[in-house]
């Protein structure tokens, strides 16, 4: 289809034109959800534009609209999408076929899961290019090798197989294949939040460089305004269904309109400031200066009215422990997870694990609490000796130590209310029985701040927030009043504007309850907000540790400096404008 | 508590106001729905419901006893005999509605056994690590290579006579393998998951994370086993009558056969004598595999129709 193309004259430069569009989600038996309300905008040739919002609040929706890639039970129920001048709402289906080569193509969250296992990445290039002709057979070879090497692969991926490739380099393979059909408009819905946090900078640093270079048009879809104001010249910013703020980059960083927009910024600080400081945490460092440091807050008033009587020795200590897994495959290398890890979680200290995946941090979690036995080394908790605990003795560990799971989602039993998840280890790990174990729920749920208690002990997961969900999990954690806490990256599956509750919260029941605190994570910032320690891990090993706030600011090894660049942060963008 | 907290939680409150109370009923009443909304299961429903009632109301529906030999023998169908009668001079349609109680308490009771210690075989299978899970893996597994129908003869055979309850045992000692070895599967891939390692750290023990925390998740799959369970009963029920191996003096579908086939019922032209029973078999069985489309539909949602592509 390169009529359009041709008759549309250069002058134009609007390549996009979105008015009063709406889409609506009519699953049956459930009342129609307006996703997509009304939305109109339009987009430039050659621009790059970021599309930002939470979850929920119709981004990819929109996004699915646009390619006409919607599945029912969305339905677009008003408004016009022009595209190069014609309405896409009207095309037909072979016509929309047609137009994939030099129309409009999207990369999604997943795709780098769409490739198909069984065939080389060479035979998914000569699909494409078989399917729509546009390039002579002679030169396909050639063309497949060169759009690799612009997503800065080798050419000699082209021979391999999609299982023989990492995460990172199938989503550069799923660009290339948009890229292959020449688009003038791409979507990107979310091209790296499935992606290790190191990778995701280096493929958004690809995508920048191939919009300017290439000069197709695109759309970035993120939940990450970090991410959209650092590679995109205009943002827009979605809440509920609408376009809420529509500007340029650094009019949305330095004077947003929206009291959304807003919030939004508010919740980026650079881990790296001397202050760090986000909407209900105070700077912990401006804290900890004036005298108050958590650990001796939490010594110092041990005895909450709940609390049980506690053994006096009650740290972990981690001790020379390395841990090696099988080779994933025959012929391979047995895989070194842990290699010679050794700390102290002191009663009452907060520590923070960072690596990115694979550094072995959940590993650690799991022989920490006893789901997973070292290769070498001890771990001790108090006199217990984790590593040779049967199944009795993993129950009376689990009493007092707990784990924080990444996914609410999926750590909740979907068929069970929070009444009876939260009875449960009141019943299995205390004494409590009738209505104190009552009364004890109760205080759990006003505890992680879900009033009124009455109304959330009878709901079911699915009636919950992502937030509510985690803040369950914390709650079931704190039934059995536990002494460590481990929480394996609690907030990441959460939207930004939810992170904040979820830290306090996480902060304020080590204040209070004196619980200690292994907190394990990618992200800096939230390490930086939540604890006092920090250990880096690479590769199985600890490269670094200390004091968070020191580490943080004046990083020694190269790996944390590269987790530290790979933070989204607006604000150094407008220190670098400044 | 932060002043972000205190704000959100009434807005997520009034979110969820929307959200009608959690009720057993009210989901129960939406699966039976998703059963009912899919066109191959109300057709498998229909036809199962009117041979219960055909069952349940036999007395009244027989025109005759089923065991009465006083007729006159081998009568093609008549305006008294609406399927004629049999060799012995007995009444083919009253034979037939009773015989429709067998078949229906066998499939039912043989059925519902067999996934009873399909689930509990296969869950504690599927918890299991290690050298436990070997040894059942071990039994199950030579159950499965075992051919069914010539292990059902010997046993049948061993135990001579024994009546319905003898081959309703038959049926479930050889029949709960193939269910356990389906729930193992579910059950590995839902022990990986963290709400169960959640329920690990709430200090449950094992039987209770299997059947109260596991179990409910894969209600669906337990119950299209128990219809396949119940398929097969019938089937081998009607199987082993037809051989001769049960209680030739009861009235079912499966003696019917047998007896039918014994008086040659073919060469002297009374096809309605083979044909009436296997019919009804066939169409037990098929009603039973029909509804299992619609509890599939439960299972996994994509698997609905009526969502054509607009």
């Amino acid at each position: 289809m390169t009529s359009t193309e041709q008759t549309v004259p250069e002058l134009v430069d609007g390549l996009l034109d979105v008015r009063d569009l709406s889409v609506v989600y009519e699953s049956p038996g459930a009342a129609p959800v307006q996703a997509v309300d009304h939305v109109s905008f339009t987009l430039k040739r050659g621009e790059f534009v970021g599309l930002v919002g939470e979850s929920g609040s119709g981004k990819s929706t929109l996004g699915f609209a646009l390619t006409r890639l919607q599945k029912p039970p969305a339905r677009t129920n008003g408004g016009k999408i022009f595209f190069d001048g014609s309405d896409i709402r009207e095309l037909d289906t072979e016509m929309l076929r047609k137009q994939r080569q030099g129309g409009f193509a999207m990369v999604l969250q997943s795709g780098m899961n769409a490739l198909n296992p069984v065939r080389t990445i060479r035979n998914h290039f000569l699909d494409i290019f078989r399917a729509h002709g546009h390039v002579a057979p002679a030169d396909r070879e050639a063309r497949a090798a060169e759009l690799v090497r612009k997503v800065e692969l080798e050419p000699s991926v082209l021979a391999r197989y999609p299982g023989e490739l990492s995460g990172g380099m199938r989503q550069r393979v799923s660009i290339a294949l948009a890229l292959s059909l020449e688009p003038q408009l791409m979507v990107f819905d979310e091209p790296t939040t499935a992606l290790d946090v190191l990778v995701q900078h280096a493929v958004m640093d690809t995508i920048q460089a191939l919009q300017k270079s290439e000069n197709f048009t695109a759309i970035l879809i993120s939940h990450d305004l970090g991410i959209v104001l650092e590679a995109t010249e205009r943002v827009l910013v979605m809440h509920e269904g609408r376009i809420v703020e529509d500007g340029s980059s650094r009019d949305i960083l330095e004077r947003p309109q929206d009291n959304y927009t807003r919030m939004l910024l508010s919740h980026y600080a650079d881990p790296r400031a001397d202050v760090v400081e986000l909407p209900g945490f105070p700077d912990r460092h401006a804290r900890v200066a004036a005298g108050v440091t958590r650990a001796e807050a939490a010594t110092s008033e041990p005895t909450v009215v709940t609390r049980s009587v506690r053994s006096a020795d009650s740290a972990i200590v981690v001790d020379h422990v390395s841990k090696v897994y099988p080779p994933p495959r025959r012929g391979e290398k047995p895989v070194r997870a842990l290699d010679d890890v050794s700390f102290t979680l002191e009663p009452g200290q907060s520590l923070a694990l960072v690596g990115a995946s694979g550094s072995g941090k959940s590993t650690l979690a799991k022989l920490v609490t006893g789901i997973e036995k070292p290769t070498e080394g001890t771990v001790r908790f108090g006199d217990v000796d984790v590593t040779r605990l049967r199944a009795k003795g993993l129950r009376d560990l689990r009493s007092n130590v707990q784990m924080v799971f990444q996914d609410p989602y999926a750590a909740l039993n979907p068929l069970h209310t929070v009444e009876y998840t939260l009875s449960r280890p009141i019943h299995n790990m205390t004494d409590l029985r009738g209505d104190d174990a009552r009364a004890r729920l109760h205080e759990l749920l006003e505890t992680v701040g879900l009033t009124p208690t009455e109304t959330f002990a009878q709901k079911l997961p699915h009636q919950l927030s992502g937030g509510q969900r985690q803040r369950v999990v914390i709650a079931r954690a704190l039934a059995s009043d536990p002494q460590v806490l481990i929480a394996d990256e609690p907030v990441s599956m959460l939207d930004v504007s939810l992170r904040a509750g979820v830290l306090a919260l996480l902060e304020d029941l080590r204040e209070k309850w004196g619980v200690s605190l292994l907190y394990i994570t990618h992200d800096l910032l939230s390490a930086r907000l939540v604890t006092d320690d920090i250990m880096v891990l690479h590769d199985g090993r600890v490269v670094e540790r200390g004091v968070t706030a020191d580490v943080l600011r004046n990083p020694q090894d190269d790996y944390t400096i590269r987790l530290l660049d790979a933070v989204p942060n607006p604000r150094r963008l407008r220190e670098d404008v400044a | 508590m932060t002043s972000t907290q205190n704000v959100r939680i009434p807005t997520d409150g009034a979110a969820d106001g929307a959200v009608a109370a959690p009720s057993r009923w009210r989901s129960l009443g939406r699966t039976l729905g998703v059963v009912w909304s899919n066109g191959k299961a109300r057709v498998g429903i229909v036809i199962l419901g009117l041979f219960v009632l055909v069952a349940v109301f036999a007395p009244l529906l027989a025109p005759y006893d089923p065991k009465d030999t006083s007729f006159d023998r081998n009568l093609d169908a008549t305006g008294a005999h609406w399927l004629g009668t049999t060799a012995a001079g007995e009444d083919v349609l009253s034979q037939l509605i009773f015989g429709a109680r067998i078949s229906i308490l066998v499939g039912l009771a043989a059925g519902v056994l067999s996934t009873l210690i399909a689930v509990a075989i296969g869950l504690s299978w599927g918890y299991l690590r290690g050298f436990a899970s070997e040894v059942v893996g071990f039994i199950v597994n030579l159950f499965l290579v075992i051919p069914g129908l010539p292990l059902m003869i010997v046993i049948a055979a061993y135990l001579q006579n024994g009546g319905i309850l003898m081959i309703i045992a038959v049926i479930v000692v050889t029949g709960w393998a193939w269910g356990a070895r389906v729930l193992r599967s579910q059950t590995q891939s839902l022990r990986s998951r963290d709400f169960v390692t959640a329920a690990q750290f709430s200090g449950e023990r094992a039987p209770r994370i299997v059947f109260r925390e596991i179990l409910p998740n894969m209600t669906s799959l337990i119950v299209g086993s128990l219809f396949g369970a119940a398929t097969a009963a019938i089937l081998a029920e009607a199987g082993l009558e037809f051989l001769g191996l049960g209680d030739s003096s009861i009235v079912s579908w499966g003696t019917m056969l047998y007896w039918a086939q014994n008086s040659n019922a073919l060469l002297t032209g009374q096809w309605a004598l083979l044909f009436a029973p296997g019919l009804c078999i066939a169409l037990l069985a098929l009603s039973l595999t029909l509804i299992n489309f619609g509890v599939d539909a439960v299972s996994n949602p994509r698997l609905r129709e009526g969502k054509a592509k607009k």
